[in-house]
């Protein structure tokens, strides 16, 4: 990368908790977040359990500025503030100390529940009051949603490479930073759970009706979840400037598009093997160089096999040195927030030293068995970690953190 | 902000046709649709000819079986912005896409028989043509575009927000060229959604409001002293939740640019129209011609439509033109563009 990308503030509203410290903190202790879904009826799927959020407090926001909220949106507004404040970047009114300052998000539904409410409306003939669902379901909106929120504007880019895009989203922020383009962006990713996307996975019978099982040879499919999480992305001497210690680089960063079919990765993982190399590259570093790897592990059957593969392949005979977990058998998939989040999970790891456990384990599949973290998790001290998502479409993508040396 | 970026190829698919002529000179024809809440309501709306023989070499593609409209949209402009290039060279080409609603039709058919016959009628074979980088990954694979790709999602804006990645792209080395697109494909629930926000012509009788579908791209790469159209500058972000915000938000928007430039009009059909009206006189010295065949509003696809149209309006004496993208939802961006003449060298 041409110029250094430090994060200063990291924000996160995850089925797990309703900022950073409280999902970490579940997170390592072993804790998963699976229910039974009651967000909106699931009486003909075949799977009815999820990883649903509490939405935070909106403090200082009327009753009547909540109401027409989407639900996306109350997860959105408190991940983004969080990390706007663990960065300084915000007045003691919660408004951003940067007028101009640059998004770069994710999602795959926006505020889907919203354009659902519509259809509905219409298909029954509804003829008025319909202006404010459609209005806002649209992922832009959510992007005035936070803007109006936290006091700020400016250039906003909404990437939807499905599964892959929270990684994408980061990314895209890093070699914005790291161009010159700007310099500091915030950057994340946020999705709902909604009715059309729920009953999506689960006529492809994606979803399963078991536990969330990632890398066993078990699996029978993945949990859905709900959460937003966002970081603060800037030049070391923009963050100097306000005298705020970085937690850490994002060092690296690649992304791919696999053709081989439009719902499964190539059996072999080959474009996530590239995109690792292409964060290793752009880092300077080894595979062997990596600690930990939060992979994309969603526990289905042909997803958590290829990834198998493209790890074997990507470490070689350095694979017993990493580590790896999935940590959607704990919150979920999370879809278009998943890699903000699982990003987010990896700076903790970087910066404590302590793995995300790879929980619902009985008999790990072969290819990675000996590196998956035990479920009473681990501890090591690691100079870089990974997160890795795929996607719909073949999205591929991976983004590298480093230790931040002054 | 400024960039150097050079427009090498060009395709467009819309209502009145398929291709660079079409997109120029075309006449769309209206067909009328009615409202899915009430169907004594119909309104014009300009849809694209699939039955277009342009369209017959993609039919039998295996990647575009099941896929929407929109997909067919895609992968014609693509390729007609791609001709000339080969194997090697569409390997080291980036691909991004623009999308308001994107595969709309698909989404509103597979959510319609979830709503009326239950969950149970959930079809596995649309679903994933829902999901919005669907089809994306269908140019992508079929045109064999290896290099970096991302769907991205906004009102008119993200189109500028795409070239914005494609510079940026071009900046990391990460690819040779980008192919930049905008594309919608038309379904009756939006007709519902226009009628709501009193877009539509009974709701506003000042309106011409007629709602398109289509797509357009651009393939760019970094300028070298050879090129002639040129992309020189892209500012977005100038946001708004109300019309009077939205005022602000152009006037904030074009004093970006320099207040010389001839503006290209676009938004004289919907709401923004009075707005681009009052700028173009108070802060544009010249306008150019409006008297563009008008292809209805396409979002993504419109505002490559207008792009391409400019660009094709270089003569003599415009060399520079500063085009507004005037974002329905959210967000004012423009583009400044220049035609360098042999007796007049653009700077960039």
């Amino acid at each position: 990368m041409k110029r250094p990308v430090v994060i200063t503030g990291l924000g996160a509203v995850t089925p797990l908790g309703e900022n950073v410290a409280d999902s970490w903190d579940a997170l390592i202790a072993g804790k998963n977040a699976e229910g039974p879904l009651e967000l909106f009826d699931t009486t003909g799927c075949r799977c009815h359990r999820a990883a649903t959020a509490s939405l935070p407090s909106l403090p200082g926001m009327s009753p009547k500025a909540l109401s027409r909220l989407s639900r996306v949106s109350r997860l959105a507004i408190p991940a983004a503030r969080e990390a706007l404040t663990m960065a300084r970047l915000l007045d003691p009114m919660d408004k951003s100390l940067l007028p101009i300052l640059p998004l770069s998000v994710s999602t795959t539904a926006g505020g889907m529940a919203f354009g659902e409410a519509f259809l509905r409306d219409i298909l029954a003939h509804k003829r008025s009051r319909l202006l404010g669902p459609v209005a806002r379901y649209l992922p832009q909106q959510q992007i005035l949603d936070m803007q109006e929120a936290l006091g700020f504007e400016g250039p906003s880019v909404i990437i939807a490479n499905a599964c892959a895009s929270g990684a994408n989203a980061i990314g895209h922020a890093a070699e914005m930073v790291s161009s010159g383009m700007a310099d500091c962006v915030l950057t994340g990713g946020f999705e709902a759970l909604t009715e059309l996307v729920f009953v999506g996975f689960d006529c492809l019978q994606a979803t399963s009706i078991d536990r969330c099982r990632p890398f066993d040879l078990k699996r029978s499919g993945l949990l859905l979840g709900e959460g937003a999480a966002f970081m603060v992305l800037e030049t070391p001497e923009h963050a100097q400037r306000r005298g705020v210690q970085p937690l850490c680089r994002l060092s690296g960063y690649g992304h791919s598009t696999d053709y081989f079919h439009l719902t499964q990765p190539q059996p072999a993982g080959q474009a996530l093997v590239a995109v690792m190399h292409q964060a290793t590259a752009s880092a300077n570093i080894q595979p062997q160089d990596i600690g930990y790897i939060n992979a994309h592990g969603t526990a289905t059957p042909i997803n958590d096999g290829a990834e198998a593969q493209a790890y074997r392949t990507f470490l070689g005979e350095s694979l017993d040195r990493v580590r790896i977990s999935s940590t959607k058998a704990a919150i979920g998939h999370t879809l278009g927030a998943a890699g903000s989040i699982e990003g987010l999970f990896s700076i903790q790891a970087l910066l404590t030293g302590k793995l995300p456990p790879q929980l619902n384990l009985q008999t790990p599949i072969p290819e990675i068995a000996s590196v998956l973290v035990p479920e009473n998790g681990c501890s090591r001290e690691m100079n870089h970690t990974m997160s890795v998502n795929l996607g719909f479409g073949g999205s591929n993508a991976a983004l590298l953190f480093s230790r931040y040396e002054n | 902000m400024k960039t150097n970026l050079a427009v090498i190829g060009q395709g467009a698919v819309t209502p009145a046709g398929v291709g660079l002529a079409a997109l120029l000179h075309g006449n769309p024809t209206e067909t009328m649709t009615p409202l899915v809440s009430r169907s004594d309501r119909s309104w014009p709306v300009f849809r694209v000819n699939l039955k277009d023989p342009a369209f017959e070499r993609w039919q039998k593609e295996p990647r575009l079986r099941r896929a929407s409209p929109i997909s067919f949209f895609l992968v014609e402009a693509a390729e007609q912005a791609l001709a000339g290039l080969d194997a090697s060279q569409r390997a080291e080409t980036g691909l991004v896409i623009a999308f308001s609603t994107g595969c709309l039709a698909y989404s509103r058919r597979f959510f319609e028989a979830i709503a009326t016959q239950g969950q149970k009628a959930a079809s596995p074979a649309l679903f994933p043509e829902t999901v919005f980088n669907s089809p994306l990954s269908h140019v992508a694979a079929t045109l064999r575009l290896e290099g970096a790709a991302y769907a991205l999602v906004g009102d008119e804006t993200a189109w500028i927000a795409a070239l914005k990645t494609a510079w940026l792209w071009l900046e990391q080395e990460r690819v040779k060229q980008v192919l930049v697109l905008g594309a919608e494909e038309f379904d009756s629930a939006s007709l519902d959604a226009y009628q709501n926000a009193g877009w539509l012509r009974d709701c506003n009788p000042e309106s011409t409001f007629i709602p398109s579908e289509g797509a357009a791209g651009l393939l760019v790469r970094k300028a070298g002293s050879d090129d002639h159209a040129i992309i020189s500058q892209m500012d977005d972000g100038f946001i708004y939740r109300s019309k009077s915000q939205a005022l602000a938000a152009g006037r904030r928007c074009l004093q970006q640019f320099d207040s010389n430039l001839p503006c290209f009009k676009s938004a004289q059909h919907n709401w923004l129209g009075d707005i681009e009206r009052t700028l173009a006189q108070k802060h544009i010295s010249s306008s150019t011609s409006t008297e563009q065949i008008y292809l209805g509003e396409g979002s993504t696809a419109s505002a490559a439509w207008n792009t391409l149209r400019a660009l094709a309006s270089f003569d003599g004496d415009n060399i520079r033109l500063l085009v507004p993208i005037w974002g329905m939802t959210h967000q004012i961006g423009a583009l400044e563009m220049g035609h360098p003449s042999s007796d007049k060298k653009l700077q960039v």
